[in-house]
């Protein structure tokens, strides 16, 4: 436990200075944008003075290094500054909200997707070469192979515009909730789904495959254990390993998509968000989507890492040396 | 070589597979001059014309381009760009990949802290910021960008797989030879790591298709009028319900393609590892 312990608190340092750098990062990478914010707030009729007094109250005149240092210290106690394109809105007023939707969203496909894609992954490798197996192998190659808006496509085709079952774009009516309009979040959480169970499923069949040809397995079997006992209680502890680690690794994608998802659908999530602020250059906003989704990767990354080696004994143990 | 089409003949996934990356080579090499329609004429009479109709195979779109020749134009320049991004990041992977790894110490901290940081923002999400803030993509831009989130994933492999031959004794006996460390690592190395970075090439050919394709999705990509096939799937979602050719038939290309290129790629992986 104290070893778990201070491996969380190196990983939490190296996460604090990444982001940290990171933060400077992506202040650099908006700061090349090409155009000039204040001619943007203005307009194009905007006269050169108006123009150069907006630039010195805002304060665009001063040294990198400031300007930086002003935002960061603005981003720590919460203040995100205002949007630019919304013409003064705080950021705070628009990007939880649309994080809240995200949230919901990428959890539902998170509940969808995991047991899903575990469960068919165990019944893949449990058998091996069957047809059982080489139909799952072959859809999770298919599905993961899909970009999720042509998944997202096809089951809009199928669902929304065949069936009926489902609405084709993901609005929220004005003056209500996500809660009252669950059925927008089905499709878009489908079609991420059918990436992550091709990725998931494709790991936990090839652990389960490993796991069931080594030698405590057959000495079970050999000691007369029901199979379905063996399988759930002493092969799948094992095979569960690589999995979590895949499913960390793929939160990176999960964020990757959901932007594409969100966009597909019109669903109003940070992703759709940071669409809008990149197309309307709006800086701030840009600035804030990509800090905190850099900020929620990292996170998911450590504590996929964390809860690896605590479910790992031998490098619980060891404390992390391999 | 022989072993690959030995393998291959037993193999019939894998001849679907090569059959469908060939045949969307020549619908890029030679598929323009063979349709009749090109892909910015708009038929102002024929909008939304079904797959069929008046001479228009794949049908038309909102505008009244013909869904066929715009697909057909959309293979060039998605299959230039992956080809071009997988070659790219694979090229530089090997050669930060190699030197870190190689070389160790404060220079393999100082790349793995580097990859690191690039690597704490989604592939996606890194490309699709710096294009947009950019603006109007090039195949050049594009090519240089994607390649860019590319790099960590390709320089960790090729770190890896040079320190499992590090430690080779024909690594040592070409120090004691007195060869200089770059003979070593291109001449002495490279050869024998081929096959993980084969493998990893031919996986990465595939994931830049599906970053290309989704880039062109949410319209960083290539700027009209290049036919790009993921800016097709946003431009008609809005007629989706009416007519459905026009979303549909560039998602199925692109599916096509991926799909038949991880069929590609995890043949040759099965082979490789095999040889072994």
């Amino acid at each position: 436990m104290k070893r778990l312990m201070e491996m969380f608190l190196r990983r939490l340092g190296s996460l604090l200075a990444t982001l940290v750098v990171m933060s400077f990062v992506i202040f650099l990478l908006v700061e090349i944008m090409p155009g000039d914010v204040a001619q943007m707030i203005l307009g194009q009729s905007a006269t050169e003075e108006a123009v150069a007094a907006l630039r010195e109250a805002r304060g665009l005149n001063d040294p990198l290094l400031e300007r930086y240092g002003r935002w960061i210290s603005g981003v720590v106690v919460g203040d995100l500054g205002d949007s630019i394109y919304m013409q003064g809105v705080s950021i705070n007023s628009i990007l939880w909200r649309k994080v809240g939707h995200s949230i919901i969203l990428a959890m539902t496909a998170f509940i969808i997707f995991v047991p899903l894609s575990i469960f068919f992954g165990v019944l893949a490798g449990v058998k091996e070469k069957k047809p059982t197996d080489s139909i799952i192998s072959f859809f999770g190659l298919a599905t993961m192979a899909l970009p999720e808006f042509v998944s997202g496509v096809i089951l809009i085709t199928v669902f929304a515009v065949q069936l009926k079952w489902f609405p084709i774009v993901s609005v929220i009516p004005i003056g209500e909730s996500i809660w009252q309009n669950l059925n927008i979040v089905v499709l878009p959480a489908l079609s991420i789904t059918l990436v992550m169970f091709g990725y998931i499923s494709r790991m936990q069949r090839s652990s389960m495959i490993s796991v069931m040809n080594s030698d405590y397995i057959r000495a079970a079997t050999l000691k007369g254990m029901p199979r379905r006992y063996v399988i759930f209680r002493h092969a799948l502890k094992n095979a569960m390993l690589p999995t979590i680690t895949i499913i960390g690794m793929n939160m990176g994608w999960l964020f990757g998509g959901l932007v594409v998802v969100e966009t597909l659908f019109g669903f109003p999530g940070m992703g759709s968000l940071l669409m809008t602020a990149i197309k309307t250059r709006d800086v701030p906003l840009i600035e804030a989507c990509v800090l905190l989704i850099t900020v929620i990767y990292s996170v998911s990354t450590m504590i996929t890492d964390i809860m690896y080696s605590y479910l790992n004994p031998r490098i619980r143990y060891q404390g992390g040396q391999k | 070589m022989k072993y690959f089409f030995y393998q291959l003949k037993k193999s019939p996934l894998a001849m679907v597979g090569i059959a469908i990356i060939v045949f969307w080579l020549i619908a890029a090499f030679a598929g323009p001059s063979m349709i009749s329609f090109t892909h910015t004429e708009m038929d102002s009479m024929n909008q939304m014309v079904a797959p069929g109709e008046y001479g228009h195979v794949l049908g038309t779109d909102s505008l009244g381009r013909d869904i066929l020749s715009r697909i057909v134009y959309g293979s060039r320049s998605i299959l230039t760009v992956a080809l071009l991004t997988s070659i790219f990041s694979t090229v530089v992977g090997i050669l930060l990949g190699f030197s870190a790894g190689y070389f160790g110490g404060r220079l393999d901290t100082a790349f793995l802290r580097g990859m690191d940081i690039l690597m704490a923002i989604p592939p996606l999400v890194l490309s699709m910021v710096i294009l947009g803030i950019l603006g109007d993509s090039s195949i050049a831009s594009l090519t240089i960008i994607v390649s860019i989130a590319f790099v960590p994933a390709t320089a960790r492999v090729s770190r890896g797989v040079l320190l499992t031959e590090k430690s080779q004794e024909y690594v040592s006996a070409a120090r004691i030879r007195g060869e200089n460390h770059l003979y070593i690592m291109f001449v002495e190395i490279l050869p024998n790591t081929m096959g993980p970075i084969i493998v990893e090439a031919t996986a990465r050919f595939a994931y830049s298709i599906m970053m290309v394709a989704s880039l062109g999705f949410l319209g960083v990509g290539l700027q009209p009028p290049t036919p790009d096939w993921g800016m097709m799937v946003i431009e008609n979602k809005p007629i989706i319900a009416q007519a459905p050719w026009a979303v549909l038939f560039p998602a199925l290309a692109i599916a096509s393609l991926v799909i038949a290129i991880s069929i590609f790629s995890d043949f040759v992986s099965k082979v490789l590892i095999h040889e072994r």
